[in-house]
């Protein structure tokens, strides 16, 4: 009971944050039709921004978070401005591969700035590292920390695309971007805003993240393809759907490094993904859906 | 006929390629055989991706199966490299055909997704199967001799490459050249138009990962050879990324492209040795450039500037075009 509690909690912290990088990744794709494969190195940029701020400059740990979240919004305006907005006429092979080609040029410069040979940079944690007892449940409070913000982050994303202004332009424009021009809405603003918001999520997921793991150039790519497989999971448009398929993936590879082997933690993801696709690939969310494979 | 046409400059390179090994040292030599092994890599990725229009990410792992299926049966069951460098193409072949059993029911991202879940688990079973692959440190592969014949390892290596390297390069132009070419070409520019001509969209898409994997495992091979030693390391997503830039910068849908791509990709990747870091920069900005200012890659600016230079499947589309744009308009359906 305490093995299950205390990897079902570990599962669902890393699984929240999973679910952010989703959540980014939906927001994008759902507006542009793309798939950023550079979301993994935006959320490894960020956490190395939150880094220098915090640990460097020695600035207090919410204001890592807004050099972060900021920096990331920043940096999505500027590579679409830069990449993605001459790219969009092109087919969607030319696509993923500006973005992947994007993600390796972020992870060489952070390779540049921060790295060094097989540096893992540690964030300090910002609460007490000791495990609690909750009756028979161990808690790590680090770790709860980040479910915390991880739940504030998506509750305020959801907010801003229920009620401001900004997030309602930018669901008219995921519903049909034909009708959203003839409203007098500038799709191609809205696109940059979709990669702003989708990298500043990033961002701000990279900070929670950051003083659980450690910091290195190579971490983005595999919370990017765990991001993917959860939005996957989720249908690929739905922000609840990426939710639920980050904690599914948290939980299931915490489960299966805990019960199974601790080298299975790496790959139970990736089964998972080749599964679902193989028997619904539509994603498990979305099963009344018409394929769009 | 013009003097500066696709089989004349190939037929040139021949020539120049076989005289490498007379005035080169051992590091240029090297090189040159890397670039061959990269021709093989990028034809077979261009069939898949520039022809066939799948986008693939598991080449990468492709090749790593080919390098360990070839090393691995050297070690362990001591075969000669003769029958186990033809042996681990097989392998390779077998996993392409493998992994194209889902993909032949998936398109677009969730085919990216599903091969690159693929290729990190084959770098898992890597550096993770102890017993069978020696994990993740990797391990050294024997030599070959090539006894009777009087030629250095390293000469007879380059030129057995170079040999490999022609006949698929023969092979790949005759393949996108005939009814088969044509038929990957209209399923990339839209498959549902491709059905209603007729064409089997799963035989030939199984058949494009089927080539694919038959030149990845041939590099591999040869890759085992060239380095002696094998591990998870090479076989990773920036493997997978060189391959890619290789096959955009030469040109998407052209043979001859891959070629050229694969010469400039590895020229740049020696220059940057040193750097990790500038050569991630340099591949990704390389990757950019080319997508988004020179989609025709390097034959396209070939078949604009000499007149005769012809390639009848090059993919790029003029900008512009119709169907592209309607990506960023939420038409997914149409398109997938």
């Amino acid at each position: 009971m305490l093995l299950f509690s205390y990897l079902l909690l570990g599962g669902i912290t890393t699984g929240a944050l999973y679910a952010l990088v989703a959540i980014g990744l939906v927001v994008v794709n759902k507006s542009t039709g793309i798939i950023n494969f550079a979301q993994g190195e935006l959320f490894m940029f960020c956490g190395f921004l939150a880094w220098m701020t915090h640990v460097q400059f020695g600035l207090a740990y919410p204001l890592a978070f807004i050099a972060a979240t900021v920096g990331g919004f920043l940096l999505g305006i500027v590579t679409d401005r830069l990449a993605f907005r001459a790219l969009a006429k092109t087919d969607i092979v030319g696509l993923v591969l500006a973005t992947v080609g994007l993600a390796f040029v972020l992870r060489g410069t952070a390779r540049m700035i921060w790295g060094g040979k097989g540096d893992y940079l540690s964030f300090p944690p910002i609460t007490s590292p000791e495990p609690v007892m909750i009756g028979d449940i161990m808690v790590v409070p680090q770790q709860m920390a980040a479910l915390a913000g991880a739940i504030a982050i998506m509750l305020v994303f959801a907010a801003f695309f229920r009620f401001t202004r900004i997030g309602k332009i930018m669901r008219a424009t995921a519903d049909n971007a034909k009708a959203a021009t003839l409203v007098g809405i500038s799709i191609q603003n809205v696109y940059t805003l979709a990669f702003g918001a989708g990298a500043a999520i990033a961002g701000a997921a990279a900070v929670l993240a950051a003083p659980l793991t450690l910091l290195y150039p190579d971490m983005g790519f595999s919370f990017f393809i765990k991001g993917f497989a959860a939005a996957v999971l989720g249908g690929l448009t739905s922000l609840s759907g990426a939710v639920v398929g980050g904690l599914l993936v948290g939980v299931i590879e915490s489960m299966a490094g805990g019960y199974i082997d601790s080298s299975m933690m790496e790959v139970a993801p990736f089964l998972l993904i080749m599964l679902v696709l193989i028997i619904c690939p539509t994603g498990l969310l979305s099963l009344h859906k018409t394929r769009d494979v | 006929m013009p003097m500066f046409c696709r089989r004349n400059v190939l037929s040139g390179l021949f020539i120049l390629a076989l005289g490498v090994p007379a005035f080169s040292n051992a590091y240029q030599l090297f090189v040159a055989n890397l670039i061959l092994i990269y021709v093989l890599l990028a034809i077979g990725l261009n069939v898949l991706v520039g022809y066939a229009g799948q986008l693939a990410f598991a080449n990468a792992a492709m090749f790593g199966i080919g390098a360990y299926a070839t090393a691995l049966l050297q070690v362990h069951l001591s075969w000669p490299f003769y029958f186990a460098f033809p042996a681990g193409t097989l392998i390779a072949m077998a996993v392409g055909l493998l992994i194209s059993l889902p993909a032949l029911r998936l398109s677009g991202l969730y085919l990216a997704l599903s091969t690159l879940a693929f290729a990190q688990f084959t770098q898992w079973v890597f550096s993770h199967w102890d017993n069978l692959t020696f994990g993740a440190g990797g391990f050294k592969s024997p030599p070959i001799s090539f006894a009777p014949l009087p030629v250095s390892k390293p000469v007879g290596l380059y030129y057995l490459s170079l040999i490999v390297a022609t006949c698929v390069t023969l092979f790949a132009q005759n393949v996108v050249a005939s009814r088969i070419g044509r038929a990957f070409v209209s399923i990339r520019d839209g498959d549902v138009a491709a059905q209603s001509l007729g064409i089997d969209l799963l035989g030939h898409k199984a058949l494009a990962f089927g080539i694919s994997g038959f030149t990845a495992g041939l590099a591999g091979g040869l890759y085992s050879q060239l380095l002696n030693f094998v591990s998870p390391e090479g076989f990773d997503l920036f493997q997978m990324v060189i391959q890619k830039a290789t096959i955009v910068v030469g040109g998407l849908g052209s043979i001859t492209g891959s070629v050229l791509g694969a010469g400039a990709i590895i020229i740049i990747l020696e220059l940057l040795r040193e750097a990790k870091g500038a050569q991630e920069i340099v591949f990704g900005g390389v990757l950019i450039l080319f997508v988004t200012f020179f989609r025709r890659g390097i034959v396209g600016s070939l078949q604009q500037h000499f007149r005769g230079w012809d390639e009848p499947l090059h993919s790029a589309r003029p900008i512009g075009s119709a169907l592209p744009s309607q990506v960023r308009l939420g038409e997914k359906e149409s398109l997938s």
